[in-house]
């Protein structure tokens, strides 16, 4: 069930029967200088949702500062988010309730003492932990001090309190990893007048309904989710009645509904937002009970279609049925099926892919309310990622430079290393430094497969690495003749006093199979041996998803060092052995050419 | 009414609704603080789609006064 479907009482009795044992844990902290509280049944079902199990710490009332410099109970290494809410009324009863009685100095100095306060906090923090920020920004009055002229003079209420929110924004981009979280946003999607609650705002400094408190929760799980590599990759579209109006079948290429007025311009604004995903880096797809010939002449030759060839990685137009379709493009893409959101209008198929395959994502559209598609998709954050890379803009032509790639492959009738060589493959090796922790630390979010340990790290983690002097961060580009893939693949390596730690290795899905984990581990080994270190030690951490590269470091000419619990197996590397050679089927191996 | 209240109850403070007396009030249901007091009276609002004043809110402290004021409001 939807979470704005539950009443607050049944939400309680589904946390309180919810088995979460097996899930990992979501540590996040609260600081606050009012009463929030009833967020905690929202947070914790959104972690349900996502496959962890929250665990949620509220700081002192009115202690935000006071926490974050002193409160090591509250903020430590284990932490993964925290929410900050600041509310003005709070932090600055002159700025949010007295403003018209100050002059321009009180107005300044007030002004001060909150960004100092900003500041502060945001230091205190930072010295005990890289965990996400969500900072809570402040709201904006909408009677505010000096009425109707208010909103026409900077130098009034509202131009103070949006100079505090830009600044509050520019400090959380300075410190990395934090994000500006707009109540107003939340106030405007519920309402003004059911988003405060005046009775507890006075009987318990609780100013927030229930829907307030839900739709706020809602809006930091979009930064949560993808902090945990949850956020979607790829959209899976019906065609008929969900594309465009109508269908194509019975209605004919000139009889469906797509077009500037309506009922088409439903459906021309739906595939706007589709295109909008797509330029973020979404692989777009199509699934649809159709005759293929037909949907590709709508797609090429309607004049008003948005959505045209080339924004379409896969397409599944056939007869066969959808939840097969969909484990067909999830296998050919290579991506999980958790990856995956579904779109279609049609309730049957809806429930059909739910039925036998629960991890795809649905979303129903239904019937009568096309003119609300786009914000049905616009408003599940299901997309949502903490850094826009190079590599999104470009991502859906990767995965359609992959699968022509594949088929290419599969009309090759030599070994596999001769049709290696046939690729002409360009790797190229680089130290991260400030211009791709953005990507690496995306990499460590996002890859499942082919990733030994799975440890996620955020932008400030990766350069905490970088700056550590004990460790290298280095991460791997490819080329071949069908394309630049960008930056596929990256390690991490601890130097200790004796040995090297393989902290992290992984390469992105759409490169496995072509030998480039060779040429990163190679790199890893000659690295340590450069450092004189004996040994290097690699492990691997089983998750559901990683099994394939369970042998990757015995296969390697790694030895088991141990092995006693199941989730863990430890492996090492005598580098007196030497360096492994680098795979002979690159066309070239360049180090430190990394361009931006 | 009263079943319905008593399942509310239950779920928000946590407690068997055999439990739930008509003297029920936070002196014998240690759950019952008053952060729990607040998601207590926001569900029963929701429950039974009514809305208290402040004045009210602070004095709903015990099964029974909870239902003649549920009385009242929906007669």
């Amino acid at each position: 069930m939807h979470i704005n479907n539950y009443t607050s009482a049944d939400l309680q009795s589904y946390l309180d029967t919810a088995d979460v044992s097996n899930n990992p844990v979501l540590n996040i902290a609260i600081l606050r200088n009012i009463t929030v509280e009833g967020l905690t049944p929202y947070l914790r079902y959104l972690a349900i949702q996502m496959g962890f199990r929250a665990s949620i710490s509220y700081g002192g009332f009115d202690n935000v500062l006071q926490d974050a410099i002193g409160n090591d109970d509250l903020l430590n290494h284990n932490t993964d988010c925290i929410m900050i809410f600041t509310k003005l009324e709070t932090l600055s009863p002159k700025l949010a309730n007295g403003f018209a009685q100050l002059d321009s100095s009180d107005v300044e100095e007030e002004k001060n003492l909150v960004k100092n306060y900003i500041v502060s906090t945001l230091q205190g923090i930072r010295s005990k932990t890289n965990a996400v920020i969500n900072w809570q920004g402040f709201e904006l009055p909408v009677y505010p001090a000096f009425g109707v002229i208010d909103h026409t003079n900077s130098d009034m209420q509202v131009g103070a309190i949006n100079e505090l929110n830009d600044f509050l924004k520019a400090k959380l981009r300075d410190v990395k990893n934090g994000f500006f979280i707009d109540i107003n946003v939340c106030r405007s999607i519920i309402g003004y007048n059911r988003f405060y609650d005046n009775r507890y705002w006075h009987i318990g400094k609780a100013p927030y309904t229930l829907d307030a408190l839900r739709e706020i929760a809602n809006d930091n799980f979009k930064v949560f989710r993808a902090l945990k590599g949850k956020n979607k990759k790829c959209l899976i579209l019906d065609c008929d009645n969900t594309l465009w109006g109508g269908i194509l079948g019975e209605d004919g290429i000139n009889g469906i509904r797509i077009g500037p007025n309506y009922p088409g311009s439903a459906y021309l604004e739906f595939q706007q937002e589709i295109l909008s995903l797509y330029h973020r880096g979404i692989i777009i797809a199509l699934c649809s009970k159709n005759n293929e010939p037909d949907v590709w002449d709508v797609i090429d030759n309607h004049p008003h279609m948005l959505i045209k060839r080339n924004h379409i990685s896969i397409a599944m137009i056939n007869w066969e049925d959808k939840a097969s379709n969909i484990k067909q493009i999830a296998s050919t893409l290579n991506i999980g099926l958790d990856s995956i959101v579904f779109v279609d209008d049609n309730e049957f198929e809806i429930n059909l892919v739910k039925e036998f395959l629960p991890n795809v994502e649905t979303i129903h559209l239904p019937k009568g309310a096309s003119t609300d598609y786009r914000q049905m998709l616009a408003s599940s954050g299901l997309f949502d990622s903490l850094a826009f890379t190079n590599e999104d803009k470009i991502r859906s032509q990767l995965y359609k430079a992959e699968i022509t790639r594949k088929e290419d492959q599969g009309k090759f009738t030599g070994d596999i290393e001769s049709y290696y060589k046939t690729l002409n493959m360009v790797a190229c090796l680089s130290s991260a430094n400030a211009a791709v922790t953005p990507r690496v630390a995306q990499l460590t979010q996002k890859t499942n497969q082919f990733n030994l340990t799975t440890k996620r790290y955020s932008e400030s983690d990766i350069e905490a690495f970088i700056n550590s002097g004990n460790a290298d961060v280095i991460f791997v580009e490819l080329e071949d003749r069908f394309g630049n893939m960008g930056i596929v693949g990256c390690s991490i390596i601890s130097y200790r006093e004796d040995f090297a730690e393989i902290d992290t290795f992984l390469l992105s899905c759409r490169v496995i199979g072509r030998g480039l984990e060779k040429v990163l581990l190679s790199r890893c080994i000659e690295l340590a041996k450069n450092r004189n270190l004996a040994k290097v030690i690699g492990s691997y951490i089983k998750t559901s998803k990683n099994g394939q590269v369970a042998d990757f470091y015995v296969n390697n000419g790694f030895i088991i060092e141990s092995g006693d619990n199941d989730q863990e197996t430890r492996f090492f590397y005598e580098t007196k052995n030497g360096v492994p050679p680098m795979p002979s089927y690159y066309k070239e191996i360049n180090f430190e050419c990394f361009k931006k | 009414m009263e079943e319905k209240l008593k399942k509310i109850m239950s779920q928000i403070l946590g407690v068997p609704e055999s439990e739930i007396m008509p003297t029920s009030s936070p002196d014998d249901i240690a759950s019952w603080d008053s952060l729990q007091h607040m998601n207590l009276v926001l569900a029963i609002e929701q429950g039974f789609n009514v809305k208290f004043d402040a004045e009210e809110i602070i004095q709903l402290l015990s099964f029974e006064i909870i239902i003649e004021t549920l009385k009242e409001k929906i007669g």
